[in-house]
């Protein structure tokens, strides 16, 4: 367990006199890099508990720490927190505060009083983060819902926070947003943010959750990892919660078969991997680092320079989404490109996944992840990137 | 999982509940206040048209009455009532906005006395500040009648607005035949009104997270940002409702489901009584008490 | 068959396009689509709040009029439940605006008071009668909204994005009320961006793309197009894809699709238990849990499913072991060689019925026992 980066100790706060305490000696720690789920059901207090991690509320009782820091109550400690802890509430409209998206993620830098070249960087770093650079100059009406959420998340990466809470960050996107939701949380995650969440989809909780720390009536019921909590189905239910369909159905197959539930799987890839049993040859993951600004003839000259033309290919990360042209190469799996390739391969078959540079990494581990627990041996081999179109061959 | 757990359970997930729980939040502000003191006031089952006649009654009464006495005895009256309707427990934030309405009072009633007729033999002459004070016996004694006017009524609307929320009061408007337009205003203003704060304090806090509070010019940017935001919902609030009224089958008025209790003959009865009493025991007690005759001594004049 | 459909072309300009679709009556469906695909605007199309621009909505095989009868018509037969309750709440106390709906249609009052008890029972919110609506949480304002739209007693249901913003018990019991409305007869229409959930529950799904109807008919049919699937904005089903590859790798059939968690162990655990027995407990009005449950052998797991009889069993502090998601757990108890025990609100036996035909086509053959 990595050291802790936020300590709550017995955290008692309430909204008024005479009300009931939303919290109630809450007592928790999130260690650093560690991606952290917040769980319970409506009313557990998950929001009042991101408002005291923010320094929004101030406990009647108990102590919130920062790196080890006590959290101090007076306006430039507060500002100091809130610079390094950032919050992304679940409805985009209530972040929005100025008519053009620039503006708006300029918002955040503006407040910390940062010069305006490094504002600029700033906000153009993080619209690309979340895929919307080009809509810059757009008013925030006119965008859409999915959009809305993701100049909200711009705003606060500008902030760029050391600990990014996000609240339902997924509620009321459709699939393939969420999805790409997920990828920009996974990816900050590897950049070393810590990445703090809350969501009442239990099944995609459990696929990315390192740990859960499960709130019932104010109170913290469980810390720990998400298998230790999703056994013991009756505080599972006493929390107001249900148990994944993938942890059900792992169980159930291991009381039918006769096999260890143990290692859990956690993705639909890891429990066909785990029912079809190893022994099985798999195809070989073929992996293509795209940077952004490149295109569809890049691509295609970088797979016919590794040999390969013919396979499923998924994609994973913005800037290979982004790619021009990128649906011309074929692309069989727009979202969710991991889970898909992973499939495929347990098939026996060969795939590709195109996936963002710094995103390589994370494919590498989740399928060294697979093979460790037994889920499935893929073989796995990092393809020379797609390099960005020449544009230095003219100037020569 | 055992019984009790399962009870208490039950009782959290919010069916069995029988406590509604209160949301919280938003329990910060004057409307807020008003609206949980009238929700829990002892006199919230007195029929609300009662209460208006009552209050209105004893309101006119202070005013056509010259006696000075009669808009004391509404003053003690308003203050009973509110005494019984809040059970002495006034929020203190509407405290201080009776501190704040009685200040501004004094300071009327001061302006009042010191505007007297330049016919009429002074008591105090002189010049506070830029102003020509000029203080008659008469301006004295009717800027205490005032002043005892103003406290009447508003104590006795208090007492009225402690005791019926917001629905109640446009039910008796539609009983006295107020235009429904108005009162429909009334009650969709008052629903509205708590979406859009709720609305607002979670921009506000929003606003915070992001470091808006940073020196007061920005500070005035994010809350300028925040009621735009606010006012932007209220338009799209607005729109959307009128499309889901009429799939509701919105028929131009709100029906009321549960009717108040009704106003039975005791309450004009006992309306008309007292303002008649009050206002035959003001002709005789006319002249009982004269203020200047009272603070004289006292003042040295 | 189509007794309630809709049809209409090109409604309101690049909201809806030449949509044409039909509902069956008493069916349950699902519109799915993307964020912004005009899943709303389609269902406010069907209540007559938009009059299209072309074509034209049949209900119940006649064309809406655009009179206020006419509407009045159709909208006390179609209730409607918006996303954000917020948008829907009109009156400050909660049984007025239960009161709204049908109070507008001019119900006697003692009938109003009937329904709203029912309806207040049925989102499971009894004791909030008399509190004002500010005061409740956003969860319990959308099973209000929900209550509202029950109060009408409406023949369609129209329950858009029902699951949003609601933890998966509160969902889950969304969906127990959905599930019996059909049992009664109410046609359901759901939108929702779940697609574990839709697959797991709808008959029919329609899916909407840039306001056009591109697809009408099984889930199964339209997963199995991936290129679809992908351009709608959707991702395939968790239980689908699982299936299909194991299909795949194994070279076993695809069908019969499982869609939820004791259809799919069924299926993939082939043989590896003897099937377990499910007693059955249907719940009435004014029969009593404890006694029939003392009949049941001790060991086996109980179950809730409906509101009716989750409000008796916390009543009656009967022993539970699943409060929720309780027909699925029980089946999976049995699928798994063990006993489990079903307390279930009498209206859902054929649905009951539905699910053993339904394992007996996986392969697991459940037998059950009612307990009277």
């Amino acid at each position: 367990m990595s050291e802790p980066v936020l300590e709550l100790e017995n955290i008692v706060f309430s909204y008024g006199k005479g009300i009931d305490p939303a919290l109630n000696g809450v007592s928790l720690s999130v260690g650093r890099g560690v991606k952290t789920v917040i769980l319970g059901a409506n009313g557990a207090g998950k929001s009042t508990l991101f408002g005291i991690m923010n320094a929004l509320y101030r406990p009647d009782k108990g102590t919130v720490k920062y790196n080890g820091v006590p959290y101090v109550y007076r306006k430039k400690a507060v500002t100091r927190i809130r610079t390094d802890v950032s919050i992304l509430f679940q409805n985009p409209d209530d972040m929005l505060f100025k008519p053009y998206v620039g503006q708006d993620v300029a918002y955040g830098p503006e407040n910390l009083g940062l010069p305006s070249a490094e504002v600029e960087i700033r906000v153009r770093d993080s619209l690309r983060a979340v895929g919307m650079l080009e809509y810059r100059d757009k008013p925030t009406m006119r965008l859409s819902y999915g959009q809305r959420k993701r100049v909200a998340l711009a705003g606060v990466l500008a902030m760029q926070p050391k600990v990014l809470i996000l609240d339902e960050p997924t509620a009321g996107l459709d699939p393939q947003m969420a999805s790409e939701v997920m990828e920009i949380a996974e990816q900050l995650h590897r950049n070393g943010t810590t990445v703090i969440m809350s969501s009442h989809d239990t099944d995609l909780v459990y696929s990315w959750a390192d740990e859960v720390h499960v709130l019932m009536n104010g109170r913290c019921v469980y810390s720990g990892v998400p298998e230790g909590f999703y056994r013991d189905k009756n505080s599972v239910y006493l929390a107001g919660l249900l148990q994944p369909k993938v942890f059900l159905m792992n169980e159930g197959l291991a009381t039918l078969t006769g096999c260890s539930v143990e290692p859990y799987p956690r993705t639909r890839s890891q429990l066909v991997g785990k029912t079809i049993g190893s022994g099985r040859g798999c195809g070989r993951l073929y992996v293509l680092p795209v940077p952004g600004m490149a295109s569809d003839e890049t691509v295609v000259k970088a797979l016919s320079v590794a040999g390969i033309s013919d396979m499923p290919k998924g994609i994973y990360g913005r800037s290979a989404r982004k790619a021009r042209n990128i649906a011309s190469v074929g692309i069989d799996y727009m979202y969710d490109g991991p889970e898909n390739c992973f499939l495929k391969c347990m098939e026996g078959k060969d795939s590709l996944l195109l996936c963002d540079p710094d995103m390589v990494d994370i494919v590498v581990s989740m399928v060294s992840v697979m093979a460790s627990d037994g889920f499935g041996t893929i073989e796995c081999s990092v393809l020379e990137p797609a390099e960005k179109r020449e544009r230095k061959t003219p100037k020569k | 999982m055992t019984l009790a757990a399962d009870k208490e359970k039950e009782s959290d997930v919010g069916g069995g509940g029988k406590t509604p729980s209160r949301s919280g939040a938003s329990s910060v502000t004057d409307q807020v206040q008003m609206d949980e003191l009238a929700y829990s006031s002892r006199m919230l089952s007195w029929p609300p048209l009662g209460k208006l006649m009552l209050t209105l009654f004893l309101l006119f009464v202070g005013l056509f009455t010259d006696s000075i006495i009669v808009p004391m005895i509404t003053f003690c009256i308003g203050i009973c009532l509110m005494v019984y309707s809040t059970n002495m427990r006034l929020p203190l934030l509407i405290a201080i906005a009776i501190l704040e309405a009685v200040a501004i009072m004094v300071l009327g009633s001061g302006m009042i006395s010191i505007m007297g007729d330049h016919h009429d033999p002074a008591i105090f002459q002189g010049h506070i500040l830029w102003f020509d004070a000029y203080m008659t016996v008469e301006s004295f004694n009717k800027a205490w009648l005032i002043f005892f006017r103003a406290i009447a009524g508003v104590t006795l609307m208090l007492s009225f607005a402690s005791s019926t929320p917001i629905p109640h009061l446009a039910l008796a408007c539609r009983r006295l035949h107020v235009p429904r337009e108005i009162t429909e205003l009334i009650v969709l203003v008052y629903r509205y009104a708590f979406l859009l704060l709720e609305r607002m304090l979670v921009m506000i806090s929003a606003a915070k997270c992001r470091l808006g509070y940073n020196g007061p010019l920005k500070t005035m940017k994010s809350y300028a940002g925040a009621m735009v935001g606010t006012f932007i919902f209220s338009m799209e609030i607005a729109e959307k409702s009128e499309a889901t009224l009429a799939c509701r089958n919105y028929r131009g008025f709100f029906p009321i489901y549960r009717m108040p209790a009704k106003v039975a003959w005791p309450w004009p009865v006992i309306s008309v009584v007292s303002v008649v009493a009050l206002y035959v025991f003001g002709m005789y007690t006319a002249d009982v008490i004269d203020m200047y005759k009272l603070f004289a001594p006292l003042l040295g004049w | 068959m189509k007794d309630v459909s809709f049809t209409h072309s090109s409604a309101l300009p690049n909201v809806l396009d030449s949509i044409n679709l039909s509902v069956t009556k008493g069916s349950r469906s699902a519109i799915m689509g993307a964020n912004g695909a005009g899943k709303t605007t389609f269902f406010y199309t069907l209540m007559g709040v938009y009059k299209p621009q072309k074509g034209e909505v049949l209900f119940d095989g006649e064309p809406i009029e655009y009179s206020k009868k006419g509407l009045s018509k159709v909208r006390s037969k179609i209730g409607m439940v918006l996303q954000n309750p917020d948008e829907q709440l009109f009156s400050t106390i909660v049984e007025e605006d239960i009161a709204f709906g049908p109070m507008n249609l001019g119900i006697p009052r003692d009938e109003i008071d009937i329904r709203i008890d029912r309806a207040l029972k049925d989102v499971r919110m009894t004791g909030y009668r008399s509190v004002p609506l500010h005061q409740l949480s956003g969860g319990q304002r959308k099973r209000i909204a929900i209550a509202g739209a029950l109060a009408v007693q409406p023949e369609v249901m129209i329950m858009d994005e029902p699951t949003a913003g609601l933890d998966p018990q509160a969902s889950l019991e969304v969906m127990e009320l959905a599930e019996k409305l059909h049992l009664r007869g109410v046609t359901v229409l759901v939108s929702t961006h779940d697609v574990d959930l839709a697959y797991s529950w709808c008959d029919d799904v329609h899916v909407l793309r840039h306001g056009k109807c591109i697809y009408s008919g099984t889930s199964e049919g339209f997963y199995s197009d991936r290129e679809n699937v992908y351009l709608s904005g959707l991702l395939q089903p968790s239980t689908y894809t699982m299936n299909r590859e194991i299909a795949l790798i194994c070279g076993t059939d695809e069908s019969p699709y499982p869609r939820k968690v004791c259809e799919y162990l069924s299926k993939i655990g082939k043989g590896g238990k003897t099937p377990g027995t499910v007693y059955l407990l249907p719940y009435e009005e004014g029969t009593g849990l404890t006694d029939r449950l003392s009949k049941v052998p001790s060991d086996a797991r109980v179950g809730v499913y409906g509101s009716d009889a989750r409000n008796q069993a916390s009543d009656e502090r009967c022993r539970v072991d699943f409060y929720f998601d309780g027909l699925d757990s029980c089946f999976t108890d049995a699928v798994l060689g063990k006993d489990s025990v079903l307390v279930y609100d009498s209206v859902y036996s054929p649905l009951i019925e539905e699910q053993v035909a339904a394992l007996k086509g996986f392969g697991s053959d459940i037998s059950t026992e009612v307990v009277m």
